[in-house]
């Protein structure tokens, strides 16, 4: 019963071996030649990008000059001195805060109403997506024009109204304009969500409401003991999705206010960008952007892990 | 009996509750499909009766006057040849990960995954040094690219995703049959992965169709710009005359709207496809 001693079974028959190694290499060639377009693509357009943000970020340098110094986490410290980066984060938590509020749960009633509906379904869940398919330019400049204050309509059915004292300068005001930008993005992707609420009830076994309505649960019992608690996963990844909206924004902000008034529609990237392409200060703006990235996945992976242990 | 009626009457007042929403909801599209037929003044007094004639003359000037023809020219070069690139890249890729065993599967799906999660802000400034470099910022081809390797981590995983709904046995009875892997593929499981490949297209179309940020760095003369980017100049060049930019508006949205309108269903799939898992 001594078993063959695995070495010299190879050194008997060699030709196997050699066999073997050559299909393994096989193998691996077909298996990159399935891969390796896409991964360079991939590499080459963000992964490497990546690695030179890194990089870029401890140097200092203007994005013109031949020599750039190194200055370690000069950047770093920099940013989280500087008031403006600062109130641009600000900026970005703001715009989580009145998002979430808007979106999570006013969705979710749409979706529930329109879920009910028994004929014309589709109808309502295309035109209630529409706003999502318009390219965040066109949103941009045709908000614009609703908030303009002397031709937009907004302003001029207040004054028709009689309520003239309610009109504002909405994108040009402090107070307002952050706002007024939120209730631009939320109309811009809360079609998404739709979406995704829609797919989740359709998934809810109908028997849990058959059995509710014996016992008598009227329809907001239903939704606050059923539809919520069975759309855990689904409402887990539209507030993931809308934290995460919430700090990657850009068109609309640049489209609409460059940020102003005086910073007060600031947000990250909008800063990042006017650091990088209008003052010049590029290593600067790169760490600015790797900040952000680092905010952006700490929170997905910290959702993913959440949601991993919730289930 | 009397159920009956009380369900149809909830039903009526929830498609009254629902079309009053829907009405307020696309209010602003309707303000500018009217208002692109309309003359400034009208758009001002009257901003949601319908135009007094139906005058094509601010879609006219504005595709000829805003240089939409040319806008319009370059978006569908970057599209198209995107759209193309990323299906003959995502496909064999997803497939990979959905059906082939090899060592470093998970790794390198997870390395996709995360670019998913990278905003694009982040290394937008890179990005573009790297195609100052390489003599290809405000050139179609250098964005094409770009947009293409942005668009790969989610196109990756949704094609894994519908790989995955295929079958192991059919791969496995072309085996059987003597075919390789790419002929397994190719002629076997691609055909099965239709309604994914038509919903990654849409998706794509929509991405870089759609895209600002990307157009706004890397091209720099009008003669390169894209339909979002070109409205924002053509928006710039005339401040108040809206029933002008109110065509230039329309011009822009209506193509994804068609496409949309089209695809909805393969849209909707793919979405809920591309979260729930």
């Amino acid at each position: 019963m001594n078993p063959l001693p695995v070495q010299s079974a190879v050194n008997i028959r060699p030709h196997l071996q050699v066999r073997h190694w050559s299909r393994k290499a096989k193998r691996f060639a077909v298996v990159l030649s399935f891969l390796a377009p896409s991964l360079l693509l991939y590499g080459l357009f963000m992964l490497y990008p990546m690695f030179d943000a890194v990089r870029l970020s401890l140097f200092d340098w203007d994005g013109a000059s031949p020599t750039m110094s190194f200055i370690g986490l000069d950047n770093y410290m920099n940013l989280l001195k500087d008031d403006v980066f600062l109130q641009s984060l600000f900026h970005n938590l703001v715009w989580v805060v009145i998002s979430l509020t808007l979106v999570v749960i006013p969705t979710l009633v749409l979706a529930v109403l329109i879920s009910k509906v028994k004929k014309g379904r589709l109808f309502f869940r295309a035109g209630f997506y529409l706003p999502s398919v318009i390219s965040l330019a066109v949103v941009g400049v045709l908000w614009a024009k609703i908030y303009d204050p002397l031709m937009g309509p907004i302003n001029v059915t207040l004054q028709k109204a009689g309520l003239g004292t309610l009109a504002h300068n909405w994108l040009g005001e402090q107070w307002t304009v952050l706002p007024a930008l939120v209730i631009v993005g939320t109309w811009a992707f809360y079609g998404s969500f739709l979406i995704l609420y829609l797919a989740g009830l359709q998934n809810i076994d109908p028997s849990l409401y058959e059995a509710a309505e014996i016992d008598g649960a009227g329809p907001v019992c239903k939704f606050f003991s059923i539809t919520i608690p069975s759309l855990r996963y689904t409402m887990n990844v539209v507030i993931s999705m809308v934290i995460i909206y919430a700090f990657k924004g850009f068109a609309l902000i640049w489209i609409m206010t460059q940020g102003g008034p005086f910073y007060k529609s600031e947000v990250v990237s909008t800063y990042i960008y006017k650091s990088a392409f209008g003052m010049n200060k590029v290593s600067y703006a790169t760490a600015g952007g790797v900040l952000l990235a680092v905010i952006v996945i700490t929170l997905t992976i910290l959702f993913n892990q959440w949601r991993e242990r919730r289930e | 009996m009397r159920l009956l009626s009380a369900g149809g009457k909830s039903q009526v007042l929830l498609l009254v509750f629902l079309t009053i929403s829907l009405m307020f909801i696309i209010m602003p599209i309707l303000w500018v499909v009217l208002g692109s037929f309309k003359t400034t003044f009208e758009i001002a007094n009257h901003p949601f009766s319908l135009p007094s004639s139906w005058k094509f003359d601010n879609l006219r000037e504005a595709w000829e006057l805003g240089n939409f023809k040319t806008y319009f020219i370059n978006s569908a070069f970057i599209t198209g040849i995107g759209m193309l690139i990323v299906v003959l890249t995502a496909c064999p890729a997803g497939y990979a990960f959905a059906q082939m065993s090899f060592p470093g599967n998970k790794l390198l799906l997870y390395l996709f995954i995360f670019g998913w999660s990278l905003p694009v802000q982040a290394i937008i400034i890179p990005v573009f040094f790297q195609l100052k470099s390489l003599g290809l910022v405000n050139t179609l081809t250098g964005i094409t690219l770009v947009s293409v390797g942005m668009a790969l981590p989610f196109s990756v995983f949704l094609m894994r995703n519908t790989f995955k709904d295929v079958p192991k046995e059919l791969r496995e009875s072309a085996y059987v049959d003597g075919a390789g892997e790419w002929r397994a593929f190719l002629y076997i499981m691609l055909p099965m992965a239709k309604p994914g490949i038509v919903a990654l297209m849409v998706f794509t179309f929509m991405n870089i169709w759609n895209d600002f940020l990307l157009p706004l760095v890397l091209l720099i003369s009008e003669d390169k710009y894209t339909i979002p980017l070109g409205l924002l100049s053509f928006q710039g060049n005339n401040g108040a005359n809206y029933g002008l930019i109110f065509g230039g508006t329309l011009i822009s949205m209506i193509p994804s709207i068609i496409v949309y309108l089209i695809f909805q269903r393969q849209f909707v799939e793919g979405m809920s496809a591309g979260s729930n898992k």
